[in-house]
């Protein structure tokens, strides 16, 4: 069914606008290295893929003229849906562009800024691309080489978004939502113990616990455990002496 | 989807965050490991994160710039995240991503913010804070459209997050929600963000030095050549003596009575000044004392002024000085009648409410009702205000009428509000009545004085005429 197709392109490209968008907030920060302005352009490439494709299925269907009113609702509900990626995507892409001639790689005195991120971003690329791991194979200079290229695609977008705009008659006003107010609460069951345990360090504001302080608490308080043990002890062994 | 056919002019060039460009630079130059600013590591329970300063060392300029950059969110704090302040103990701090700085040119989209919302709502288990909840509450009504683009793009990026490991990750939420505090700031606190009016032209672009660029550059000196100068001496003493007058009417200068609506959050300020109040306060009617201009501006004072003209039987001059303001500011397409009408009411010999105006302004009124437009009974207009000024304004201020009202007027005690009454003030706050409901009371006042009895001695003397006659 067309909806059916139509909405797993959706939700891939939805996939890949999110992993995007984790991808360019470690651009210019320390976690930045060829690999992640690699990873930057494989994502992209991929996304261009998906948009074109879902458009030319969504405008395939919308200009279909005799279907019925609520499957021509969930088309424009659709259609809605992938233009605000395609926005998120746009925007994403121009502040790679301006972030990526900000901090250039490969000059002598290059100041990232050390924002605490130190990891790398594969998993979340690879998440993105949809395979098990990635293969890097770029050259060195990749850094300027893609600004151009990237330039290029940015305009190739708008483009795509102005003939959007311009053919396809959807009222995106007049969409009305499925989910409701909280809807993002029901369906995310997978949140791991590990991940609630991490967050409300950072929620709680995070206790300074200076490492001397907290150790010379825990010295002092098995200091008098042993103590007493030890009185304990010698009380026995003289109750049972006697 | 946005509506994008509105090219963006640059209508949101905003002149005072030219600023944020030479913070970036500053910023930078911290990085240097030689020369910048030295990091310690963060350590929380488990896991430990490095880059992390304090604002420990700094005097007292330097602590004020830091306190900007932490205010503009280029560095943000890691205990205490809701005062963007630099403190100078040992607290922590730590350096913003480039895609969360606040740029000049990238517009703070509020599907973002909707967006970030329901990750939080995700984390927290529905268990948002209040003002979040309200600012969620409001985004699902107005973006409803793309909601499910939201709930969907919440749920992906979420779970994009749970790939990366366990410290990058408690940065990065550390860091959404420092630019979100930023940006969205919690209610009670100020904001560095707010910049005033956007321009069409962006000040920091250098401009084309071309013909054009010549041409008006010369047309502009020319003209601040040509401009009338006034001494020094003559402006600034002008300057003081409206601020000696003034000051102490200036609700941003002075305390203002009972308490200032823009920090306690509380109206009865604005309810006690309503334009048709009853009784108005002690400081407005000090404020008509000034000049006859305050006086004839307020609409309370306006009412006075009316009430004593009617009894003396002389409202003819307030009328026609109404009838022309009503001219110059109406519609255009009932100019020419409402300019006919006070012709005939006010200006026609033997008129019903007839003025007393000099034969020249009368000539030139006449002629220029011909061809009426909206600036035609200027003249007249200039002339019976200066009458009025010269002549009833004195006697009102020395009359009975105002006498009353000067006793009358009230004198409000000020508020002493406790925190948790500011606080339920803020949450009562209600938009005050529709300009529409504003209008038809005026329009019904009107309506209301129209038909009372004759206020003028013409129409006076006519009636009595007429008994004579019968």
């Amino acid at each position: 069914m067309g909806k059916d197709e139509c909405k797993t392109m959706l939700d891939a490209l939805n996939k890949v606008t999110a992993c995007f968008r984790h991808l360019v907030i470690a651009l210019g920060s320390t976690s930045d290295s060829q690999n992640l302005r690699e990873e930057l352009k494989k994502t992209r490439k991929k996304a261009q893929e998906l948009a074109v494709a879902n458009r030319t299925k969504l405008t395939a269907l919308l200009k279909d003229k005799n279907i019925s009113k609520d499957d021509r609702a969930e088309y424009e509900r659709l259609w809605v849906l992938f233009t605000s990626s395609m926005e998120l995507l746009d925007v994403d892409m121009k502040r790679s562009l301006e972030i990526g001639q900000d901090f250039p790689l490969k000059v002598p005195t290059r100041h990232l800024i050390q924002t605490g991120m130190t990891g790398s971003t594969t998993t979340v690329a690879a998440r993105a691309m949809s395979v098990q791991n990635m293969k890097y194979e770029a050259d060195a200079n990749i850094d300027t080489v893609d600004l151009k290229e990237l330039e290029t695609e940015i305009a190739q977008v708008d483009q795509m978004m102005e003939e959007m705009e311009m053919k396809v008659q959807v009222a995106p006003w007049a969409v009305e939502a499925k989910q409701e107010a909280g809807a993002e609460l029901k369906s995310t069951v997978s949140v791991g113990n590990s991940s609630v345990g991490v967050i409300s360090i950072c929620e709680e504001e995070p206790k300074e616990t200076v490492e001397g302080e907290t150790g010379l608490m825990k010295v002092f308080a098995g200091i008098i455990f042993t103590a007493v043990l030890l009185i304990a002890g010698i009380l026995g062994y003289l109750v049972i002496n006697l | 989807m946005t509506i994008r056919n509105v090219r963006d002019h640059g209508q949101r060039y905003r002149p005072r965050m030219a600023c944020l460009k030479k913070v970036e630079n500053v910023v930078l130059e911290m990085q240097d490991p030689k020369t910048g600013v030295k990091s310690q590591t963060q350590r929380l329970v488990i896991t430990t994160i490095p880059h992390a300063i304090t604002g420990e060392i700094l005097r007292n300029k330097a602590r004020a710039m830091g306190t900007m950059m932490v205010a503009f969110g280029y560095i943000y704090p890691l205990q205490d995240h809701k005062r963007l302040i630099l403190k100078s103990d040992t607290s922590l701090y730590r350096f913003q991503t480039p895609y969360f700085w606040p740029a000049q040119q990238w517009l703070v989209e509020d599907t973002d913010y909707a967006i970030y919302l329901a990750k939080r709502n995700i984390r927290k288990k529905g268990m948002l804070e209040l003002y979040e909840q309200e600012q969620y509450n409001n985004l699902y009504k107005w973006m409803n459209h793309k909601w499910d683009f939201i709930v969907m793009q919440a749920k992906e990026q979420y779970r994009a997050g749970k790939e990366r490991k366990k410290p990058d990750r408690v940065v990065f939420d550390c860091q959404e929600r420092a630019y979100w505090v930023v940006h969205r700031p919690p209610p009670g606190t100020v904001s560095a963000m707010d910049y005033g009016h956007d321009r069409m032209v962006d000040p920091n672009m250098e401009e084309k030095k071309t013909p054009d660029y010549y041409r008006r550059i010369i047309m502009f000196t020319q003209q601040c050549i040509m401009r009338p100068r006034v001494k020094s001496s003559v402006s600034i003493g002008a300057l003081i003596k409206y601020t000696t007058t003034y000051k102490e009417h200036d609700p941003f200068l002075h305390t203002c009575l009972p308490s200032s609506p823009w920090i306690t959050d509380d109206v009865t300020y604005w309810t006690l000044n309503m334009p048709n109040v009853e009784t108005p306060t002690k400081m407005r009617v000090e404020r008509w004392t000034f000049s006859f201009g305050e006086l004839l501006m307020d609409p309370r004072g306006r009412a006075d002024f009316r009430l004593f003209l009617k009894k003396e039987f002389s409202g003819e001059n307030l009328a026609f000085w109404e009838a022309c303001e009503d001219l110059k500011w109406g519609a255009a397409e009932t100019m020419k009648e409402k300019a006919q009408q006070i012709y005939k009411t006010f200006l026609a010999r033997g008129a019903p409410r007839w003025i007393n105006i000099d034969g020249k302004t009368m000539d030139i009124t006449v002629k220029g009702l011909a061809h009426p437009h909206r600036y035609v009974l200027d003249a007249a207009q200039t002339h019976i205000y200066m009458l009025m000024k010269k002549d009833s304004y004195g006697r009102y201020l020395k009359s009975p009428v105002f006498k009353e009202t000067q006793k009358k007027a009230v004198a409000p005690e000020p508020h002493r509000f406790t925190e948790t009454q500011l606080e339920q003030n803020a949450k009562r706050r209600r938009p005050s009545l529709s300009p529409i409901i504003l209008r038809q009371q005026e329009e019904e006042q009107k309506a209301k004085l129209a038909a009372s009895g004759p206020v003028d001695i013409t129409q006076v003397m006519s009636k009595l005429e007429r008994k004579q006659k019968n």
